[in-house]
């Protein structure tokens, strides 16, 4: 890897959906779609090769984020974490995607990097995908045969694989509406505060008083795609939550996973901590006002 | 590989530059523009050695955008900060706590901490160093940078102590 070279290629700039969908039409897997490009960039320069980069940088429109109470939450293509990061709506109803975006690689690359962009990249590392997952919602893919919705639960499919069509766009991210006793928190560990995660996780919650009604239980780095705990998830379902439950999530979490060993830890830690890291999420959740 | 005629409007100044596809706006900071203020460090975007804000706050990576999707946008580089002849008060601070040694680190620092100060003007040493992640110094230790950036914030509050 040579950190100042990068390879050929065309860059092609459409200034509207409809453009960017029609090259991605025409030049399908030959192509590769950046917003921030972070990423790519990145990628690029240790041995990813694509034919034609398409910048979304002229189209505008597309970095929103608004909250409705009723419809729930929507992310443009082009959002950034910061722009997540400064939404008291997100910090409010959302607390594991805010949390997750909190920290999120670095401030410069906030400003750059995209919430979709990192759904997208589909790395089981992933700090926004880890949330999204636990939070539940739809991803909108555009292509030249129009708009389509997938859900978060069938998204990720293999290591950097998604159900995006070669010929699609990700145009937006849709969580739901919160709903009474809503929470969700999300807790990442790395060596250092901008390293990739050893393990993350995330929780969401639907609580009535100390009952848990619904639970969704996201956790990231122990498998080739983040992964959702249902089998734990359905310890939680209908459960009090009290001390002895936790104990029995944390063996069960270890008992659900099977993490390998690579550059950022070992499968022995991850199989150790990954019950703890569950328990901590649930708590954090729960101690929410 | 296709070439791209762009406008960047750097420290105030407009220059047109034709940018091939895969230049980095670093590159073209420091070798078509020759301002090497701007610093080469990880090139993947981790170090923050090369900094810059654009659209007046915004700090990013230069290593990792490319020119080309820059077209329009206002550039600072850290020699965008003085004015007149005067610097600014973050890099008065920086001088005044002795918070550069080796210097490669500084022009990305300064900038992220005048971002820093702009959105926050009065952090807390904890919100300073959450703040200062992604720029790093090998150097010092932080400690006298930490310092500096909380000699800047009473300096630009006006309550220098």
């Amino acid at each position: 890897m040579n950190t100042r070279i990068m390879p050929e290629f065309d860059l092609l700039l459409p200034e509207t959906v409809e453009q960017a969908v029609s090259l991605l039409d025409k030049y399908q897997d030959k192509a590769s779609i950046i917003s921030g490009g972070t990423d790519v960039c990145v990628a690029m320069k240790s041995g990813y090769r694509t034919d034609f980069l398409i910048s979304l940088a002229k189209i505008s429109g597309l970095d929103y984020l608004e909250y409705d109470p009723s419809t729930g939450l929507r992310i443009g293509a082009k959002t950034t974490i910061s722009q997540v990061l400064s939404s008291a709506d997100v910090k409010t109803y959302y607390p594991a995607l805010w949390q997750a975006a909190s920290i999120f690689a670095t401030p410069q690359l906030r400003n750059t990097a995209t919430v979709i962009g990192n759904l997208l990249r589909a790395s089981p590392a992933g700090d926004c995908i880890c949330a999204v997952y636990a939070l539940g919602g739809n991803i909108v893919l555009q292509g030249a045969e129009g708009q389509r919705e997938v859900s978060v639960d069938e998204f990720w499919l293999a290591y950097g694989v998604t159900a995006r069509k070669v010929d699609e766009i990700a145009i937006e991210l849709n969580l739901p509406a919160p709903v009474k006793g809503n929470r969700s928190s999300f807790k990442r560990l790395t060596r250092t505060n901008e390293d990739l995660a050893k393990l993350n996780a995330a929780a969401h919650l639907e609580m009535d008083g100390k009952k848990c009604k619904q639970a969704r239980l996201s956790i990231g780095c122990v498998a080739a795609i983040p992964m959702r705990l249902e089998k734990t998830e359905a310890l939680l379902k209908g459960a009090e939550i009290t001390d002895d439950l936790l104990e029995k999530i944390v063996t069960n979490v270890g008992n659900e996973i099977s993490p390998i060993d690579d550059v950022r830890s070992t499968a022995e830690y991850r199989n150790q901590v990954a019950g703890v890291l569950i328990k901590r999420v649930i708590t954090q959740a729960c101690c929410k006002s | 590989m296709n070439n791209h005629d762009i406008t960047l409007k750097i420290n105030g100044e407009e220059h047109k530059v034709t940018v091939p596809a895969n230049r980095l706006l670093l590159d073209v900071l420091r070798e078509d523009l020759q301002m090497t203020e701007t610093k080469y460090g990880c090139g993947t975007g981790e170090c923050g050695a090369c900094t810059v804000l654009v659209e007046g706050n915004k700090n990013i990576c230069s290593c990792v955008t490319l020119a080309a999707t820059m077209d329009g946008r206002e550039i600072t580089t850290a020699a965008g900060l003085e004015k007149d002849g005067e610097l600014h008060p973050v890099q008065e601070a920086f001088i005044d706590e002795f918070a550069v040694q080796c210097g490669y680190c500084i022009p990305g620092m300064v900038l992220k901490t005048v971002s820093m100060l702009t959105e926050n003007p009065n952090p807390t040493e904890e919100e300073i160093r959450h703040g200062l992640e992604g720029n790093m110094c090998r150097c010092t230790g932080y400690t006298k940078i930490v310092k500096a950036v909380q000699k800047a914030s009473q300096i630009m509050a006006g309550s220098e102590s």
